[in-house]
């Protein structure tokens, strides 16, 4: 049995559906001892014994069930039979009753549709109704001064009345009402145009206005117009109190009148006129904008609103009000205009500060000439005088630009802008630069009256030629870097090109210059007149036997030795000529003749040349000047033999105290010998005396 | 000479005076006087450039009588000079000074024939016709200058320290006699006629100031003046050839200034290109516009002043102006301070300067300069 397992089809197997009891048989035969065949067959009759039985209790069961079923179907064909008269006779009934309905429906029509126009009738009777006493109503409201309630009744109204207006019922409605609406319209202008309506009212009536079909540009017209009229009120109260109030009031007074009111009125116009281009908008608000701008710089250009706490404030909360006004208008002339008064400001300050700084300047400057012209010359310490001057304008010029950095504060709404601080840059430059080309061209001036009259001391000169000097060597550079540092401070990142300080220093330098200039002309003439007047006087044919040198070469060198140590006090020599030379005495290069070749050798001297900044060269251009007018009198005179011995003696006195001031003997002897060759010439009977006695006759004098 | 090069004739002797022939239309001669204190040594020489070949002649004469302070050549006869002089008197010891006449015997420098060479190559010196001297009143008085009248060869104009007067060449007569009022009187130190006005006033220099007088009668009051001329001394003027209200002066203050004498606070042309005092200022005759200066820097400079000798044309438009104002050239070839600078005669483009050194140069307008104001 096991074998006959081995496959599904095994026709050995027993229960398999391919049992094929042939093989099986043979197969059992073949294999099977008899005893197993004995065995095989007992059990095989067991089996289909059992299974006999079995199949018999199953039909017997399986019967009744088969006999129930069949009768129920019998049964269940009778009962259809009874269904299908009751079936019929449904539709039957069915068909009645559509019959009977439509029968109906056909009777109920004619009196729903007279129900449905009745209804359409009350309808039109309600709206003819509210038409009737629209006019009353309006009447009432207006009364009441629900503008806004009438003008809604009667734009609903208005379509109906356009509608019927040619039918003679409606016709006196609609005349009615227009009347009624042209006399709110009326009341609505009046109220547009009297001055006591405020701003939002106003709005209120144009917008009223042009929801009865106002035309919208004379609407806007009118609207503007009357804002104008109202703004312009405001802009005349504001004008007249410039003369006495202060910055912060006017400012304050203006934010809250007239750029109030502005606003408002760019706001209605906005959202009344939204599908308008904004043509009008901007063009008015400038002209009003522009006015205010003018005011304010009125304001600003008031002496008492110089200050720079009280001029930022108020400039602060101006430019933060004007601010708000660009963000409505969205005007950018608007904007730019701001930044430009703030811009405006600054150098307004800027202005005064160095204008201020002129003047104090200009006084101090007064008082110094005053102690120079009432002290002596000895006792004034002019390196004190220049410290004191110069320390005075660096400090004027700081202190103004730390005032002008007050600008750049955070808390100030255009304080962090990169335009305010570079204007701010702008303004301390010119601060600066306007300080110094004051100072260059007061000096100039002042040199330049020096050479006409001479009210102003030659110490004074020296002192604003040195401070010059000393401006441009230092003073620019130092206040140009502490302009960057505090730049750097109050708007740090800020990129501040450097300034052109050339022009500046240049300025300083010929100012310098012509001071210089000025005074070695000076004091070279003040000498030179007195040795002119000195010689031009003297009979120096008849002239006595020289007893020491004349008091005017000793006045002259008085005058040149005080101009020399003032010179000293100021631009220091570092190298002293040495002073043994000038024990040498000049003498004459080719006594008593006359010989063209003799200045061939000698240098070409520039009289009238322009000074250099140090002491030796300021004393050699004065020392110049006096001795050249010294050889061009000689020239004039005749001499007698006395008289030239005279001469000799002055010329040897001024060579040994000159001798020690500037740094030329080359050029002090070539002036002294061609004076005393010029006086030889010029001399009747030329015998110069022995140098010996010419030192005796010096030393005794 | 015409490329700027110029030519140098040297004296013996110091020199202050120096003047062009006026009456001589042709040739280009300048008188040069000496100053010398020596007796007996005292010279005018006459120099003549030869136009065309560029050479220099010249003659000399004596002047015994003393030093020249100032020389001028008659504008009404070629062969007349007049010369301010000064000479030492031992006896006296004193200086005296005069004005006095001289005719040269002939005006012509250039030989003619050998001996003619000769005479002028040995350089012996020649006499001059010596016709009237002038002396002043108190012998010690000084004598600044000497002017012709511009028309009356009659007359001359003295300048002396303290007063100026007309005199008659034929007499010594004094025809008019200006002296200045006030008590502290400050020294003349220069004048000359006014050319125009009717050639009756006389300009003189007193210290800063100029004033001119009025020589038809004995006046003490100036018919205009230009106070404060200069800041210093004025040295010299010289009028305008052809305008007749302007006139210019040099002084001690280096500086130029041109004046319309109707107005005269401001100058209205003015330049300080000099280093040293001005002492001579000349306009040129033909060209106004040129103007020579020389100084006691020891340079002659030639100077524009186009900007104030605009004329209008027809129309009242101004003729554009064809030189920029300032120093056209500096002449620097001499050593020792110029106090003379004259314009030739005869040619409009030349001129001489005298510096002290005795060293006279003749030069001549440079011709890009020439050609801009005559094209």
């Amino acid at each position: 049995m096991a074998d006959s397992k081995e496959n599904g089809e095994n026709p050995l197997d027993i229960d398999g559906s391919s049992f094929n009891p042939d093989t099986y048989l043979d197969c059992l035969l073949k294999h099977a001892t008899l005893k197993q065949i004995m065995d095989k067959e007992a059990e095989v009759v067991t089996q289909s014994q059992f299974l006999q039985s079995e199949m018999q209790t199953l039909v017997y069961e399986n019967y009744n069930k088969f006999i129930s079923a069949t009768e129920t179907v019998r049964k269940m064909r009778t009962d259809f039979k009874i269904m299908q008269e009751e079936m019929n006779k449904l539709s039957e009934n069915m068909n009645k009753i559509t019959s009977f309905s439509s029968q109906i429906s056909g009777s109920l029509k004619e009196s729903g549709s007279n129900v449905s126009r009745l209804c359409g009738t009350r309808q039109l009777l309600d709206k003819l109704q509210f038409l009737f006493l629209l006019p009353s109503q309006l009447n009432k409201a207006i009364l009441e001064g629900r503008y806004v309630d009438a003008v809604h009744d009667y734009t609903h109204a208005q379509r109906v009345l356009q509608k019927y207006g040619n039918q003679p019922s409606f016709q006196s409605i609609q005349t009615e009402c227009s009347e009624i609406i042209y006399g709110l319209k009326k009341t609505l202008r009046d109220r547009l145009l009297s001055p006591e309506t405020s701003a939002s009212e106003l709005a209120e009536s144009v917008g009223l206005l042009r929801q009865l079909q106002e035309t919208g540009s004379s609407l806007q017209d009118i609207f503007l117009s009357c804002s104008e009229s109202r703004l312009d009120k405001h802009l005349q109260v504001l004008s007249a109190i410039v003369e006495s109030t202060d910055i912060l009031e006017w400012v304050e007074k203006c934010n809250n009148t007239l750029l109030a009111d502005l606003g408002i009125i760019i706001s209605c116009y906005h959202e009344m006129f939204q599908d308008n281009e904004q043509t009008n908008i901007p063009e008015f608000a400038d002209k009003i904008m522009l006015q205010v701008f003018h005011l304010f710089e009125e304001v600003i250009k008031r002496p008492e609103n110089i200050g720079t706490e009280i001029l930022i404030r108020g400039l602060d909360k101006f430019f933060r009000k004007l601010q708000a006004m660009t963000e409505i208008t969205s005007s950018d002339t608007m904007s730019s205009k701001a930044v430009d008064i703030v811009v405006l400001c600054i150098n307004h300050k800027a202005t005064i500060q160095y204008q201020l700084i002129q003047a104090q300047f200009k006084d101090s400057l007064m008082k110094v000439r005053q102690s120079l012209a009432s002290k002596g010359t000895e006792s004034t310490d002019l390196k004190d005088i220049l410290n004191s001057l110069q320390v005075y304008l660096m400090q004027k010029v700081q202190a103004s630009l730390l005032d002008l950095m007050a600008f750049l504060q955070n808390n100030l709404s255009f304080g962090l802008k990169p335009w305010c601080a570079n204007a701010i840059a702008e303004a301390c430059w010119t601060v600066i630069s306007e300080t110094m080309v004051n100072l260059s061209d007061m000096v100039k001036k002042m040199a330049c009256l020096q050479t006409s009259n001479n009210n102003i001391p030659f110490e004074l000169l020296l002192i604003l030629a040195k401070l010059c000097l000393e401006m441009q060597e230092n003073g620019v550079t130092t206040l140009h870097s502490h302009l960057l540092k505090l730049l750097e401070e109050s708007a740090p990142g800020l990129t501040v090109e450097n300034k052109d300080t050339n022009s500046v220093m240049v300025h300083l330098s010929t100012a310098a210059q012509a001071a210089l200039d000025s005074e070695v002309k000076f004091i070279g003439q003040t000498a030179a007149q007195m040795l002119r007047v000195s010689v031009l006087a003297r009979d120096w044919l008849r002239a006595p036997e020289p007893r020491g040198p004349r008091a005017v070469c000793r006045r002259v060198v008085e005058t040149l030795a005080s101009a020399d140590s003032a010179a000293s006090q100021l631009f220091p020599t570092s190298v002293k000529p040495s002073s043994d030379s000038s024990r040498r005495t000049i003498w004459s290069r080719a006594p008593s003749s006359f010989s063209p070749l003799n200045r061939i050798f000698s240098e070409r001297i520039e009289v009238f040349s322009p000074a250099g900044a140090d002491r030796a060269a300021l004393s050699n251009g004065a020392l110049k000047v006096a001795l050249k007018a010294l050889v061009e009198c000689v020239r004039l005179r005749t001499f007698g033999r006395h008289g030239l011995q005279q001469l000799q003696v002055d010329v040897h006195f001024l060579q040994q105290r000159l001798s020690c001031m500037g740094n030329d003997e080359r050029l002090l002897n070539a002036l002294l010998e061609d004076a005393l060759h010029s006086a030889q010439l010029r001399c009747i009977d030329p015998q110069l005396m022995e140098a010996s006695i010419v030192d005796i006759i010096c030393e005794r004098g | 000479m015409d490329e700027g090069n110029s030519i140098i004739y040297g004296l013996e002797h110091q020199t202050r005076a120096l003047s062009p022939q006026y009456g001589e239309s042709d040739a280009i001669r300048f008188l040069i006087g000496t100053q010398s204190l020596k007796p007996q040594s005292n010279q005018v020489h006459v120099v003549e450039l030869e136009e065309d070949t560029g050479a220099l002649h010249t003659k000399v004469f004596k002047h015994d009588i003393g030093e020249i302070w100032h020389l001028r050549c008659s504008p009404h006869d070629v062969a007349m000079l007049m010369t301010t002089h000064n000479a030492y008197d031992p006896l006296t010891s004193q200086c005296t000074m005069g004005v006095t006449l001289f005719k040269l015997p002939t005006v012509d420098v250039i030989p003619k024939d050998l001996d003619d060479l000769s005479a002028i190559q040995s350089r012996n010196a020649e006499d001059m016709v010596q016709l009237k001297t002038i002396t002043p009143e108190k012998p010690e008085e000084e004598v600044r200058c000497a002017e012709w009248h511009p028309v009356d060869s009659n007359r001359i104009g003295i300048v002396y320290e303290g007063c100026m007067r007309v005199h008659d060449v034929n007499n010594g007569e004094v025809l008019a006699n200006v002296t200045p009022e006030g008590r502290a009187r400050l020294k003349f130190t220069g004048g000359k006629w006014n050319p125009h006005q009717g050639h009756c006033q006389f300009a003189l220099l007193q210290d800063m100031h100029l004033k001119c007088y009025d020589t038809r009668t004995d006046c003490a009051k100036p018919s205009w003046s230009i106070d404060n001329a200069h800041r210093q001394l004025v040295r010299d003027l010289d009028f305008n050839p052809n305008r007749q209200f302007h006139v210019a002066t040099a002084g001690d203050d280096a500086a130029l200034n041109i004046w319309d004498y109707r107005n005269g606070k401001e100058p209205i042309f003015s330049r300080t290109d000099h280093s040293h005092w001005v002492w001579t200022v000349r306009y040129n005759t033909y060209h106004e516009q040129l103007l020579l200066t020389g100084s006691s820097d020891a340079r002659a400079l030639l100077t524009a002043a186009a900007s104030i000798c605009q004329d209008t044309d027809g129309e009242g438009k101004k003729i554009s102006q064809v030189l920029e104002d300032g120093v056209l050239q500096s002449y620097e070839q001499h050593e020792d301070s110029v106090y003379c600078a004259e314009w030739s005669a005869a040619e409009p483009w030349t001129f001489a300067s005298l510096s002290h050194d005795a060293r006279l140069v003749l030069a001549r307008v440079p011709r890009h300069f020439k050609y801009k104001i005559l094209l």
